[in-house]
């Protein structure tokens, strides 16, 4: 079969479990939506490897395939078409979503069960494997935003998936807003663009661009700012990131999945697909870069001092992406392609074990609370720790290959880029601190009461549930999280998932050394083949100098964390309090949430109250519909008191109107 | 002046001979006078099942045969009996319109008090001879025959309202109407007679150039005569068509007459004022439209907003659809003021969407009758969706198309009317109609709301009926019978029982049916099936309304 009839066949699978799923809810026994919905998407990852195999069966030259197999409309100059296109980019991002989807569709199996919402959280969770599907696997920019809006309400959906916790609805809708500002600029970006390739496929708009814009012309950097506004905005890029902290209010394996592995990592991936555009708008690829290595630096000092333990790994995250961000911008397409894929794994591997964790405290999220997790969770704690390892890039996790890949270009690209490198390894000793920081805490020191209990085998569950924001109770209805919790260690299929994606984080980075073997530049390669930068690689020599810098600043960092909380337990406190204004500072998160309340909620909402109180209800309200129907009503009623039903009346009336008749027309004749 | 004094030269001369008749073209007109005539003697005939089956199915016959006749003359103009006719292709579809009404009108009048009271052969004859009228009326071509036609359409039309003997308001209603109709037909005729004074003539074409001559010379247009003229007929044409500020006995008499007739008169009486407005002003008088087009249009524009706007806040679905009938008038006049090819197809087309959406509504209130006694009202629609999803759905298309809501034929004509009056340089006129539509709404989803959306309410019995609806006294004959928004006070007298010994051998059909006539359904059906088949596939009627077009293009 072509590579694109696997393309439509990797779609078409969570799109029929979704809709399999959303039509039967009602009568599907016990644990089966789950088991409906892990298959279809083992069925895309399966049809993921086959579009490889038939991808490699073709020469590097010969793998770009685009299949329509319907036009919405091509008139007027647009050619808006349901075409796919395959080729490596789409094909490898596809093999990382499905990849990771089906390991935490099985995760979530059991972490769901006792949820009441359990089928409609897979439906939910296919429906978003669908979008990003669709998302990496457009063929043109019309089906690119209809994936982009897709992925931002499965988002939306699977944040507001406890819809009876306040703290849930108001995250899923700060996500949407957020997110919807983004595909704004998608689409405001592509309108830039098509204007002037009057096309809105990619084959053909990456082909006219070196015709049809001059380097850096101001339509073509505006246009790249605007998709850049998108690709930050879905990637939770300073300064739109704020949702994405918010978002942990959503289930653990949603956090996995979309806020970490998958649906976060878009902005990368329009970034790299879009690679003709930035390379040709230098100033824009530029903004991207500097933004993405500010959002690193921010995002790692955050970290240090959140307690919430899903919310370090969400502001890990940030970082993290901060980093493939920064590379796909300054032209380190396959080593941002390759962090991308690594940390989805280890990530996706952290939020499962802090899921796991989770568990066992009984649905509390708080470090505060947690300690000497170590023996009552040895499972979780040995998956902690590598993708804690993986995470800070220590050899020969697949996190130090990668990360240290990026930051190695920086260096070889020179000038005002090694600044960005330098800055990378400051975030690369961040990464060590916090991710540690939040190991030991949870895990070594003196076992909490839930710890103790469960090294006598007792899971421990809350006499009340809590919201773990605010600590109101709650109930376990649907809407609200189920009343069972889970670790790893007592189920199967999480146990799986983990494993399997520990394995990945351990030795995913061997598919590309420096030196060695360059597996993924090798088979992005063709995609990137019209790009200059892409060929301008460092030596292997400067490669692994880079990786033994990088190796070292993550023992740094490990060293420093082991120091301030094990070696002499205090000393974060002691530190906190010698320097309060930057932890002030830190515990804000930047004040970006109050700055964006300033600039942008506040006037919107006293735009709005304007609007409200004096054009609706004043203007449209009482002036244009009161007077209106006023109007029609008096005419109503006088039409009726004329229409008395004497017949003297009509009579007298059709003679005034007729004498009417004829004094216009006599007057008219004179 | 010459054409007349030479025809009464030839008459005097010659032997008494009559012009020659061109029979084929009149043969529609024949068949109609004679079916009327054979109905009348065989409606004498004792036998019941004669003046039940027979004479209905003669009716329907008569009627089948003259759209044949019509189809077999269409695309075959020609001016007869010494030009006081002419049969062409605008005449012949107006025909068409005016004998779909009439077998609709038979269809629906089964089972209803009207026939049987006053007479199966006599009802029956004067609805054929009715018609008649009005095709000499469309197809007048001069004065004379233009008065002949309009008296033929009016006198069986004042007895068919009041065909229901012993209700109150069907007498009342043929009363006001033979009144009224008396003074609209006087000031025609006055007017007629003001215009023969100013040009000598009563050929239409001899009108046309005495206006186009006297356009060059800057006479005979200035003439106060014509221009009164002029002025009168347009009053006597706007009465007939029921355009405000003329229309005040329309609600009133539709109210009261028996409502096959108001089906009839609502679609095919306005059919034909409609068609002779197109005849006399954009033939006759269109050397003068500059004088006469203000005046018509802003006619239009008082016939709109008080159309629309009378009719919101009805309780009577008959007078709901006189006063939109109204309105609607008002659109089609949109049409005769432009005075253009586009004009005319626009009015022509709008004509037959018009027959086929009022035929649609009429019928489900025919339906809604014979099944309790406050059929008429809106509230007793109430639940219909829930009792009788096929007649609710044929009302709801009904109102929906004469909204102009697309997918209906409705909007096809309104699209068409709206087109013709920005192309002509009436866009206000345009816009003035949009509005309107837009107040219409307001009435026709009341309708729409009241059958899907809320529950049934109980018929009340006739006797309480009797007594009043909603306490207002029952006011006599000729002074006012029917007050504004009082449902049909005087319904229950009509009710079974309350006549006299002389009632007819037949049980008073009024009697409430547990089902609507299969009959009246089937007519509410197709009809309003034809309204969504010609408001998707509409070439047919423009087909239709260019014919009617280019037969008065061949004038000019």
């Amino acid at each position: 079969m072509a590579p694109t009839t696997f393309g439509w066949l990797i779609i078409l699978c969570p799109a029929v479990g979704t809709m399999l799923i959303a039509l039967s809810f009602k009568r599907l026994p016990a644990r089966s939506a789950g088991w409906i919905g892990t298959a279809a998407i083992a069925a895309s990852f399966g049809l993921s490897i086959a579009a490889l195999l038939a991808l490699l069966g073709h020469t590097p030259d010969h793998r770009e395939f685009t299949s329509t197999i319907w036009s919405y409309d091509s008139s007027v100059g647009v050619d808006a078409k349901l075409s796919i296109l395959v080729d490596p980019l789409s094909v490898y991002m596809a093999l990382v979503v499905s990849g990771v989807s089906m390991l935490i569709h099985l995760y979530s199996v059991t972490y769901m069960t006792l949820d009441r919402g359990f089928n409609r959280y897979f439906s939910f969770l296919n429906y978003f494997v669908f979008s990003m599907l669709l998302l990496v696997l457009a063929g043109n920019f019309v089906l690119l935003i209809v994936g982009w809006a897709f992925v931002g309400a499965a988002s939306y959906l699977l944040i507001s998936f406890w819809y009876r916790r306040t703290t849930a609805t108001g995250a899923g809708i700060k996500a949407f807003v957020i997110n919807v500002v983004g595909d704004a600029g998608l689409v405001l970006g592509t309108f830039f663009i098509f204007k002037h390739t009057h096309t809105v496929d990619f084959v053909k708009t990456f082909g006219a661009v070196d015709h049809v814009f001059a380097h850096n012309s101001p339509d073509l950097v505006a246009g790249c700012l605007l998709l850049l506004v998108g690709a930050f905005a879905k990637s939770a890029q300073v300064p739109l990131h704020t949702w994405l902290p918010d978002a942990m209010e959503g289930p653990t394996p949603v956090s996995a999945l979309i806020h970490a592995a998958t649906m976060v990592t878009a902005g990368v991936y329009l970034i790299a697909r879009m690679h003709p555009l930035f390379e040709q708008a230098t100033t824009a690829a530029d903004v991207g870069a500097i933004g993405g290595c500010l959002t690193l630096l921010i995002a790692a000092t955050v970290g240090l001092v959140m307690v919430d333990i899903k919310r370090v790994i969400a502001y890990s995250t940030m970082s993290q992406i901060g980093y493939m961000i920064m590379a796909v911008s300054v032209g380190a397409y396959s080593a941002g392609l390759f962090h991308l894929m690594t940390h989805a794994f280890f990530k996706a591997l952290l939020f499962m074990a802090a899921g796991s964790v989770i568990g066992a405290m009984a649905g509390a999220q708080s470090l505060d609370r947690m300690g000497g997790f170590r023996r009552a969770l040895p499972f979780t704690f040995g998956c902690f720790v590598i993708g804690g390892l993986a995470l800070s890039g220590l050899p020969p996790f697949s996190g130090w290959l990668s990360k240290d890949d990026i930051l190695a270009f920086l260096d070889h690209r020179g000038g005002g880029f090694i600044i960005l490198g330098i800055a990378g390894y400051v975030g690369a000793l961040l990464t060590g601190i916090y991710t540690f920081r939040m190991i030991f805490r949870a895990f070594l020191g003196e076992p909490v009461e839930e710890a103790r209990e469960l090294e006598h085998g007792h899971l421990h569950h809350a006499d009340v549930p809590r919201n773990p924001m605010t600590g109101e109770e709650e109930d376990t209805d649907v809407g609200f999280p189920g009343p069972g919790h889970f670790i790893a260690e007592r189920e199967l299929p999480m146990k799986v998932a983990m494993s399997v994606l520990a394995v990945l984080a351990i030795v995913g980075g061997v598919l590309q050394i420096p030196g060695v073997d360059a597996g993924i530049e090798r088979f992005l390669s063709p995609t990137f083949a019209d790009s200059h930068l892409a060929k301008e690689l460092p030596s292997t020599r400067a490669d692994w100098i880079g990786l033994a810098i990088g190796a070292l600043i993550a023992i740094g960092g490990i060293a420093v964390a082991y120091r301030v909380w094990v070696a002499a337990p205090g000393t974060a406190t002691r530190l906190r309090e010698r320097l309060a204004p930057v932890y002030t500072l830190l515990i804000n998160k930047w004040y970006f949430d109050e700055l964006i309340d300033l600039v942008v909620v506040r006037p919107s909402l006293w735009v709005g109250r304007f609007a409200q109180s004096v054009l609706e209800r004043v203007v449209i309200g009482d002036v244009v519909t009161g007077g209106t129907t006023g109007i029609v009503r008096a005419g109503s009623a006088a039409v009726r008191r004329a229409q008395t039903g004497f017949l003297r009346y009509y009579a007298a009336l059709m003679i005034v109107c007729l004498t009417g008749v004829a004094l216009y027309f006599l007057i008219s004749s004179s | 002046m010459i054409a007349i004094t030479t025809a009464a030269h030839d008459a005097a001369t010659h032997q008494l001979t009559g012009p020659p008749i061109d029979w084929s073209s009149l043969s529609p007109l024949v068949a109609l006078a004679a079916g009327g005539m054979v109905l009348l003697l065989v409606g004498l005939l004792r036998s019941e099942l004669v003046r039940e089956r027979i004479v209905p199915a003669l009716a329907i016959a008569t009627f089948g045969v003259t759209i044949g006749l019509c189809i077999w003359r269409f695309d075959h103009p020609a001016s007869i009996i010494s030009g006081a006719l002419r049969i062409d292709d605008l005449a012949l579809i107006l025909d068409m319109i005016f004998s779909v009404a009439g077998i609709a009108t038979v269809l629906l009048s089964w089972r209803v008090a009207a026939p049987a009271e006053s007479g199966q052969g006599e009802y029956f004859g004067l609805l054929i001879f009715s018609v008649l009228g009005m095709a000499v009326f469309v197809s007048a071509q001069n004065l004379v025959t233009l008065f002949l036609g309009i008296e033929l359409l009016s006198v069986p039309l004042y007895i068919l309202c009041a065909s229901e003997t012993r209700r109150e308001g069907s007498l009342e209603s043929g009363l006001k109407y033979l009144v009224i109709g008396s003074v609209g037909s006087a000031t025609l005729a006055y007017g007629l007679a003001l215009i023969y004074g100013a040009t000598g003539a009563t050929d239409f074409s001899a009108i046309a150039s005495a206006l186009s001559a006297g356009k060059l010379l800057g006479g005979v247009l200035g003439d106060p005569l014509l221009l009164t003229g002029l002025g009168l007929v347009i009053v006597g044409f706007a009465f007939k068509a029921s355009v405000a500020p003329f229309h005040q006995w329309t609600p009133d008499v539709y109210e009261g007459a028996p409502t096959p007739i108001t089906a009839f008169m609502a679609t095919a009486t306005k059919a034909a004022a409609l068609g002779v407005f197109l005849r006399f002003f954009d033939v006759a008088a269109i050397g003068a439209q500059d004088k006469w087009a203000p005046m018509l249009a802003a006619i239009a524009t008082i016939t709109i907003i008080v159309g629309n706007v009378g009719a919101l806040g009805q309780s009577s679905l008959k007078r709901m659809l006189g006063y939109s009938g109204v309105a609607q008038a008002g659109y089609m006049l949109g049409g005769v003021v432009v005075g253009t090819q586009l004009g005319i197809q626009a009015t022509v087309l709008y004509l037959v969407a018009y027959l086929f959406m009022n035929i649609a509504g009429f019928a489900v209130i025919v339906a809604q009758q014979q099944v309790r006694p406050d059929g008429d009202d809106v509230a007793a629609l109430a639940g219909l969706g829930a009792r009788n999803p096929w007649l609710a759905w044929t009302m709801t298309i009904s109102m929906l198309s004469l909204a102009g809501i697309p997918g209906t034929v409705g909007f096809i004509g309104k699209f068409q009317l709206i087109h013709a009056l920005v192309d002509g340089n009436y866009t206000w006129l345009a816009i003035v109609l949009v509005v309107g539509s837009m107040i219409s709404l307001g009435y026709y989803l009341r309708v729409i709301a009241a059958m899907w959306m809320r529950a049934a309410v109980p018929a009340p019995v006739p006797a309480a009926a009797a007594g009043g609806g909603g306490g207002e006294p029952a006011f006599p004959p000729i002074s006012g019978g029917a007050p504004e928004g009082d449902p049909e006070s005087s319904f229950g007298n009509g009710a079974p029982g309350s006549g006299p010994g002389s009632a007819p051998a037949t049980p008073s059909p009024i009697a409430t049916l547990r089902f609507a006539h299969p009959g009246v359904v089937l007519v509410s059906l197709v009809f309003a099936g034809a309204t969504v088949f010609f408001g998707i596939f509409p070439s047919p009627l423009f087909d239709l309304a260019s014919h009617a077009g280019h037969a008065i293009s061949g004038i000019f």
